[in-house]
């Protein structure tokens, strides 16, 4: 994360203005004061990842901590301590490393379980935990993190934390639970819902462009087909298209890419729903795979239960469903951008070359949108849990970072494939000296901001340019806001 | 009895199953016909106010021919004709056939668009359409049913209905929209919810069989992870195992297939109600292309217009889920059989006074074919990559979606009988006998797969009767091996 978007993140936050959709508003108060299960929201999730603010722990969770009995229990889960003395030996088999941003995220969501009074565990320990938030984030490489629970990447993540007083069942406590779901998850919920609202922005774009019939997007489908995210849908596309030109349009029905996409928009906002339940819920659970419990009547001594806290079962289904709703959106905007450029198919110019000007305006851009749907639709084959075992105890292992990961490559793609619809739209706007819906022109000036129109007056090139928009999305999804990354290249004459 | 059908709100799961399952049949209500009385009288209205408007299929060709205008006095026999060779577009062949019971229940969710007046159609073209159901209904095969929307295998489910006399407007109601998906999805809904049932059953039988502590099961984790799916799993294993005795079970570190049990039946539940409720919006839509909308104040003749709802987006997701949850099911099972295999190898968990002798069921090898399988088939299917032409540019994937959750439910199907038999065996050599609400689907299955006592039989044949008896059930809703139900069940 760079430090721009962090700060576009913070003064978000700042003024209370959105970051994300199902993300609450917040206010920055300067260090997130967590109390209790409640204060793991995906908005402190977001201060804490992408804004940076360091995390205290607050008195009443520093009492719930100090006052909570720990019975014995049996042994410690040997998976864990074996898989973290593991990593002690600072195992790395590359693939890459997760953001630090999504590190703290981790750190943070660790905290939950510490300060339910729940993990066992000192409350000196959960503010040693948190003032790790306040120095330099540990590299947690990417590949070989599947084990039983998440005490791989936890013993990455916790390799800064002094752990030579730890008490009996403190380690176990802090490399048991499920944080790297909660966290992984997080992270692609507050992406995804941004993500999605471009996306939106940029298929009306092309609707406009294409000057495909409005009656696909036409309110009384909101109760016809009666489903809450495909009316969502809709009326994320109706915003974009409000006061849009009905005397220029195609009199005819306009392919079915154009027709379905409410529909496919509507299962992109049902799995991001779904992604943000899984990280809501998720922050909040008390998951160390031994809970103390010390408020029960009847059971003054509490008690410890031992359980699979630290296998979550949500997140990478969650993971998943993103991954192939990105497929098939990108799949979708390919479509258009063939159509687009199919001058049978739209009666636009050949090519949507402008008028009186050389060379092959927006020929093959299609086709370097065919690589990126091919490229997602394998990101979107699922992560299942995996068919290895480690021994006969630890025989089911988590998935949740290769679906972390195969989600990243699906989102990077449908990003190449938006800003070539976005590129191809407002070239066939320039070519027929149109102008969208009035909702629509920052978005458009947004594009051209990076990809000016192929207007012919020189040599560009255009896949740089290309390439810098797909990462103005990609950094968009993340920060919120649509903002130019960096000059497109200049026009040689 | 007969399902009446009024209104869209007619269009239940709960109807749905009495006329797919139930095979009773459906009359259309007088309250349905007087709507779509006036919605077909407002819909001529609208035409004859200008039969030059673009209205596809009725003003216009189909298909990549929609800017094809048909001339004002052609309407009528463009319509006919689209009954009579057009309207012939069976087209997929092989693969086997859709199971009748799913192919009563595309019939049924046609109707829906039709009882609101939404499909042009005089009452006559539905009440046809619902008699259909009067007798045997049409195969619809399996492969070649791609493309944009669903007229493929509509085309099919349509053969036998009389449509000579069709008029304007009519023909598109029949045979556009999406309720294949509709039914797919509810079809596999119902069954959904009973496989489910049956599968906490037999994992907890396997804990109790194994002698796995309780505590990882317990309520207070309800709360701590918070989450209502997971915390239903956790309530369906405590039903099952209530009353299970507490002594005697292992203090020594349980396999993490034992401990995670109720995360990833936390996750099925999810997905079940994931493609429950994909099923319960759809068979309730109106997605006809084009779709019409009574008058209004500011549309006084209604408005026809082209809409992508043939295009059913949640469906095939739904089946994606379900298939990768069942995978993942199959997955876990296999691993209590081996878990329940090496603990009866190592250390026999002999609790009780009964325990015997007893050989191997002989099963546990099938299973690893069985979760390959299950993996295969829960490869998601997304928007198919062919395109038909530049005009139906995106076609709905969902009969493979159907298919391919189909065949993770028949490996789950079988990874469970062969678990139930496995636990069914450890708990005879223990001499141990499992919670109360266990022992009616224990008795059950011993009377399909007796315990193994050395004495040669062919244990495969009987571990597929388990299999096939839990198929069954899931489609009746019976309890699992036809053992007596328990309890509130689902």
């Amino acid at each position: 994360m760079t430090a721009d978007h962090r700060r576009s993140f913070r003064q978000r936050a700042d003024a209370g203005g959105p970051v994300g959709e199902g993300v609450e508003r917040t206010r920055s108060r300067g260090p997130v004061v967590v109390n209790g299960r409640d204060d793991f929201t995906l908005a402190n999730f977001g201060r804490v990842s992408y804004g940076g603010e360091p995390v205290r722990i607050g008195a009443q969770a520093r009492r719930a901590m100090a006052a909570a009995t720990r019975p014995a229990v049996g042994p410690p889960g040997r998976e864990t301590t074996r898989q973290a003395s593991w990593t002690q030996a600072r195992a790395d088999f590359g693939g890459g490393y997760l953001d630090a941003a999504v590190v703290r995220g981790i750190l943070f969501a660790c905290l939950a379980s510490l300060v339910s009074g729940h993990a066992g565990v000192r409350p000196s320990v959960a503010e040693r935990v948190a003032a790790l938030l306040d120095g330099p984030m540990p590299r947690v490489p990417l590949d070989g993190q599947a084990g039983t629970g998440e005490a791989l990447p936890m013993a990455h993540v916790l390799a800064g934390l002094p752990r030579g007083d730890l008490r009996e069942g403190e380690e176990e406590a802090l490399l048991g639970g499920a944080p790297c779901s909660a966290a992984l998850a997080a992270d692609a919920a507050i992406s995804a819902r941004h993500r999605l609202g471009h996306a939106e922005g940029i298929c009306a774009l092309s609707i406009e462009a294409f000057r495909a019939p409005l009656g696909a997007y036409d309110e009384a489908l909101d109760g016809l087909w009666g489903d809450r995210y495909e009316t969502a849908a809709l009326r994320g596309l109706r915003r974009y298209l409000e006061g849009a030109g009905t005397a220029e349009r195609r009199f005819h029905q306009a392919p079915v890419s154009y027709r379905i996409i409410p529909r496919v928009l509507g299962q992109v906002h049902r799995v991001v729903a779904a992604a943000e339940k899984a990280a809501t819920v998720s922050l909040r659970s008390v998951t160390t795979d031994v809970v103390y419990v010390s408020d029960e009547v009847g059971r003054p001594g509490g008690r410890a239960v031992r359980s699979g806290g630290s296998h979550n079962g949500m997140a990478y289904p969650a993971l998943n469903a993103l991954s192939a709703a990105w497929a098939d959106l990108a799949l979708v905007a390919e479509r258009q951008v063939t159509a687009l450029n199919t001058a049978e198919t739209s009666d636009l110019p050949v090519n949507l070359v402008a008028p009186g000007a050389p060379g092959n305006g927006t020929y093959a851009y299609g086709w370097a949108a065919s690589g990126y749907v091919e490229e997602a639709r394998a990101a979107a084959t699922p992560a299942l849990l995996p068919g290895v075992v480690e021994d006969p105890h630890a025989d089911v292992l988590s998935p949740v970072f290769s679906a972390y990961r195969r989600e990243r490559r699906a989102a990077e793609c449908l990003d190449g494939v938006l800003a070539i619809l976005a590129i191809v739209s407002s070239q066939a706007l320039f070519v027929t000296g149109r102008n969208p819906a009035p909702p629509l022109r920052p978005l458009l000036s947004f594009v051209r901001s990076v990809f000016p129109p192929i207007d012919g007056t020189g040599e560009r090139d255009l896949s740089a340019d290309g390439g810098r928009l797909q990462q103005a999305l990609a950094a968009a999804a993340r920060s919120g806001e649509l903002a130019a990354a960096g000059p497109a290249s200049p026009s040689r004459a | 009895m007969t399902v009446v059908v009024d209104s869209r709100d007619d269009f239940t799961l709960e109807n749905y199953r009495r006329v797919a399952v139930g095979e009773e049949p459906v009359a259309i209500g007088p309250r349905a016909r007087r709507t779509m009385a006036e919605g077909r009288a407002d819909f001529l209205r609208l035409l004859e106010s200008d039969r030059t408007q673009f209205i596809y299929g009725v003003t216009s060709s189909f298909g990549p021919r929609a800017k094809l205008t048909i001339p004002p006095d052609e309407q009528r026999a463009h319509a006919r004709a689209f009954g009579f060779r057009r309207g012939n577009w069976a087209r997929g062949f092989g693969g086997g056939y859709l199971d009748e019971r799913v192919v009563r229940g595309i019939v049924f969710a046609r109707l829906a668009n039709f009882v609101a007046g939404n499909s042009k159609a005089r009452p006559v073209v539905a009440e046809r359409l619902a008699a259909l159901l009067d007798g045997p209904l049409p195969r619809v095969p399996l492969d070649g049913e791609i493309g944009a929307g669903e007229v493929l295998p509509m085309a099919h489910v349509m053969q036998g209905l009389r449509r000579g006399d069709l008029e304007e407007g009519e023909a598109n109601p029949l045979m556009n929209g999406s309720p294949v998906s509709a039914a797919l999805a509810a079809d596999t809904a119902l069954q959904a919810g009973h496989r489910l049932d049956h599968a906490e059953q037999i994992f907890a039988l396997s804990v109790e069989a194994f002698g796995a502590p309780l505590d990882a099961y317990d309520d207070v984790l309800g709360d701590l992870w918070g989450d209502e799916d997971d915390a239903s799993a956790l309530a369906a294993l405590r039903r099952y195992l209530a009353g299970a005795t507490p002594g005697g079970r292992r203090s020594a570190p349980v396999p993490t297939s034992y401990l995670v049990l109720g995360r990833v039946l936390g996750q099925a539940h999810r997905a079940v109600a994931g493609v429950d409720e994909a099923a319960r919006v759809s068979l309730r839509s109106v997605t006809d292309n084009p779709v019409y909308v009574p008058p209004d104040e500011g549309h006084p003749l209604g408005r026809a217009f082209s809409t992508g709802g043939f295009h059913n987006a949640m469906a095939y997701p739904a089946l994606n889920a379900l298939a990768a949850a069942w995978a993942d099911l199959t997955l876990l099972a296999q691993r209590h059989v081996t878990a329940l295999g090496t603990a009866a190898a190592s250390a026999p968990p002999v609790r009780g006074p009964g325990a015997v002798a007893g050989a191997a069921t002989g099963l546990e090898p099938v299973l690893g074919g069985l979760v390959e399988e299950a993996r295969a088939a829960a490869m998601p299917t997304l928007l198919p990559a062919a395109v038909n032409d530049a005009q139906d540019d995106v076609s709905s994937p969902t009969f493979s979606a159907y298919r391919r959750q189909a065949r993770a439910a028949e490996c789950l199907d079988g990874a469970l009988a062969v678990l139930a038999a496995e636990a069914s065996q450890v708990l005879l050599r223990a001499g141990h006998r499992p919670a109360p609400p266990l022992q009616d689907l224990l008795a059950a299955v011993r009377a399909i797969f007796p315990p193994v006592d050395g004495r040669p039989r062919d244990a495969g044949a009987r571990g597929g009767d388990l299999g096939a008896a839990l198929a069954r059930s899931a489609v009746t809703g019976s309890a699992p091996f036809g053992s007596a139900p328990f309890g509130t069940g689902r």
